[in-house]
């Protein structure tokens, strides 16, 4: 795990390492154990190392042995073993036993005829010098970052954007659009990001640049053929895969720890990844001073059983409100939540006590439809085939015991989720979550409004699903808008990638093997939600393996604390700086007397509701966001080459000048 | 208290808790509040709070409706019901 940056320009004058040196300062948080650099005429590479798999051989940027292909490369690619043993079968020889030289020989052998052979978490770059080509990956989720600008014909790309500002060639500079995305799904949709003129490459797709021009293409699509019956043999494919996914995930010349949140999944990781570890596994967990978010108890019951040496950062107000504004620096986008935060302090206590390769159990409720969101599909689709009926909305009070206990939101509470779209919207099933953060909008200036406006978000995403969208059964169209909408957009990269490596510390995911997915999504939606049961199959397999209360126990959602947190007695000095009137007034965003309000009602403890929780985190992080960005000197100081490992630099083609910087 | 000083008092509530955002918006009392937009499920909930502590009234669960709590008019008239002690 990595970072990668570099610079691909038409004019053949030499990429200034100046320039690239830039932009591995900017990012060096991702890889502290070494850097490099390849220059050359046309395209510059920058790599910054996180040393995980072959800690002598496995520096970067890594050429062919020609010199005429270059790499840079950030991820994993877990099945490099066997892949190394099918292209040495093929005759190709192998100078180390590092993953990136696999990379390397695999596009030489395969082109990108190699990319549906990779199982791993991915984002990478590679100079074809014969072709004059740079080819940028990104794996098929989302979980490793690569974002990308293009200026004339020229491009700059970056595991960060932050890179990207800071080679000089790129303005920061908000997008309307892609924050009014973020005030509707939580992120900004790939290939949009909140920066004008900043791309994410979008998951599972890869960018050609030739001679100034950039050709997209996707390599792997999200399908759900759903079989009829669940196959004999089901739960023994489970076991295989999840046990193979994880083994494959231990791969590691540095020990493998794994988070705890003490729910299913991550239970089930660590209980494999226990097995497999060659020492004692390290867990880690988040526990909260609130006890409304706390799941202590269940964590150290399942470190118990697992047998690990475990753990635990605590979070409070104070330290959500305090890390607050580098999380927003690290994540590179206004947030509607705070989550990401504790995930933030968790990778720095991971870091601390040595571990830099964890396990976790993201994508499990993706992929066997853990989400309340899919059971309340079923119930809402069943509720409105009888629009009369009295009792059939009673279902959303089982759904939500830990909502509507004591809340007696009666007919209303219930009329919400089905008055929120028509079952004929493909959005259908998003859309009282996506209501619920529209509402965030209220607060923008007409201004902002109009600009933002403008990008249509929901017709968008209408008009981008796959024409396969409309086979799928309401709660598969679900689980796919879920990948696209949360899953790649916001959980791998606020709460993942750039929280995690913000310390080195790499995310590892089990439940995101693609074999697995492409298990899971064939399986019959009942295999997976049975009747209001979520995760039907996997519990079943899990229940020799993992304590019955955790099977049993009803999902807790993932929360932390949000508003209170910033308006306590010791709240740090910005928050009151980024919520003055004249920011607000002098950023444009949102409109300053609604905020004043805000503020006045969030200080009384009297914005209770996600409603005005949302719109505080979103307003405060969307100040912080544009003023650590558009506010702050993008130039930051080089990462000197005289200390670099690597230092490669093709020798100019007879047409070219000589190389610059 | 009369129907209209509940009326009033909750209009108060209303724009500090839910207009503040919108200060051009005019909220008429047989405004349907859910259907303009001003209140979601999770709003009816802040609104059942505020009755419960300003009027001491405390809606039963089969009262929690459109018809009780649907508009300004109809929570008017369904608290000072309540607080007269006549069913609402």
């Amino acid at each position: 795990m990595c970072g990668v940056a570099g610079i691909a320009q038409v004019a053949p004058t030499g990429v200034p390492l100046e320039q690239l040196a830039r932009m591995a300062a900017a990012i060096h948080h991702r890889g502290p154990d070494g850097y490099g650099y390849f220059t050359s005429s046309r395209v510059g590479l920058a790599h910054l190392r996180l040393s995980i798999i072959d800690l002598a051989g496995g520096a970067q940027p890594m050429a062919s042995e020609d010199g005429q292909v270059v790499i840079s490369y950030n991820g994993e690619v877990y099945n490099y073993r066997e892949l190394a043993a099918e292209l040495k079968a093929m005759g190709h020889r192998f100078r180390t036993v590092s993953d990136t030289e696999v990379l390397l020989v695999a596009y030489e052998a395969w082109g990108t005829d190699m990319l549906p052979r990779l199982n791993g978490q991915f984002a990478f770059a590679i100079w074809d010098g014969r072709k004059r080509q740079l080819l940028l990956v990104r794996d098929r989720f989302g979980v490793r970052p690569m974002f990308l600008a293009q200026s004339g014909g020229d491009l700059c790309f970056a595991s960060e954007v932050k890179a990207l500002f800071a080679s000089g060639r790129v303005t920061p500079r908000p997008d309307p659009e892609g924050l009014d995305e973020i005030f509707t799904f939580w992120g900004a949709r790939p290939p949009r990001t909140p920066f004008l003129g900043v791309e994410a490459l979008e998951p599972g797709s890869y960018a050609i640049w030739q001679d100034g021009r950039l050709r997209r293409q996707r390599y792997y699509h999200l399908d759900y053929p759903e079989a009829r019956l669940e196959p004999a043999d089901a739960i023994a494919r489970l076991d295989h895969l999840m046990r193979t996914g994880v083994d494959l995930r231990m791969r590691a010349d540095v020990p493998v720890g794994g988070y705890l949140s003490g729910g299913l999944d991550s239970s089930i990781t660590c209980s494999l990844a226990a097995a497999a570890s060659p020492h004692q596994l390290r867990t880690f967990s988040i526990s909260f001073d609130d006890p409304r978010f706390d799941e202590s108890e269940f964590q150290r019951q399942v470190a118990r059983s697992v047998g690990s040496l475990h753990a635990v950062e605590r979070i409070s107000g104070h330290s959500i409100a305090a890390s607050f504004p580098d999380a927003v620096r690290h994540t590179e986008t206004p947030l509607v939540r705070t989550a990401p935060v504790p995930m933030y302090l968790l990778a720095k206590l991971t870091r601390e006590r040595g571990i830099k390769v964890v396990l976790t159990g993201e994508g499990a409720d993706e992929l066997f439809l853990g989400y309340d969101l899919f059971k309340e599909v079923l119930v809402r689709r069943f509720c409105l085939r009888q629009p009369g009926s009295k009792w059939r909305p009673r279902l959303f009070d089982r759904l939500y015991p830990y909502l509507a206990e004591g809340s007696k939101g009666g007919e209303f509470w219930q009329r919400s989720f089905l008055d929120a779209g028509r079952p004929d919207d493909p959005l259908f099933s998003h859309m009282p979550r996506i209501l619920l953060t529209s509402r965030i909008k209220e607060f923008y200036t007409p201004e902002f409004a109009g600009e933002a406006a403008r990008g249509e978000p929901l017709q968008k995403l209408r008009d981008e699903l796959p024409a396969r969208f409309q086979e799928w059964s309401p709660v598969n169209q679900a689980a796919y808008l879920e990948m696209v909408t949360l899953l790649s957009p916001y959980l791998l990269c606020s709460q993942g990638d750039r929280v995690g490596m913000a310390h080195a510390v790499e995310g590892r995911f089990p439940f995101l093997d693609h074999r697995l997915y492409e298990f899971a999504s064939a399986l019959p939606v009942g295999s997976r939600l049975h009747g209001l049961k979520e995760k039907y199959i996997l519990k079943r397999w899990a229940s020799t393996l993992i304590p019955r209360e955790v099977t049993e126990r009803h999902k807790q959602p993932y929360r932390a604390p949000d508003a209170p947190s910033f308006f306590a007695p010791d709240a740090p000095a910005y928050v009151a700086e980024m919520l003055d009137p004249a920011t607000v007034k002098a950023l444009g965003y949102f409109n300053p007397a609604g905020i004043e309000g805000l503020v006045r009602r969030c200080r009384s403890g009297r914005a209770l509701g996600f409603r005005e929780n949302q719109a505080l985190v979103a307003v405060l992080s969307t100040h912080v966001w544009h003023t650590t960005f558009m506010r702050q000197p993008s130039v930051v100081p080089a990462l000197d080459p005289a200390g670099a490992d690597v230092l490669l630099r093709e020798p100019a083609p007879v047409d070219t000048q000589p190389l610059a910087g | 208290m009369t129907e209209r000083e509940i009326l009033e008092r909750t209009r108060k509530f209303i724009n500090d808790s839910f207009l503040y955002m919108r200060p051009g918006f005019v909220l008429g009392d047989n405004d349907k509040l859910m259907e303009k937009g001003v209140v979601d499920s999770m709003g009816v909930m802040e609104v059942m709070e505020f009755l419960e502590s300003e009027f001491g009234v405390t809606p039963a669960d089969d009262e929690i409706t459109e018809a009780n709590l649907g508009t300004l008019a109809s929570i008017a008239r369904f608290v000072a019901l309540k607080k007269n002690g006549a069913s609402a």
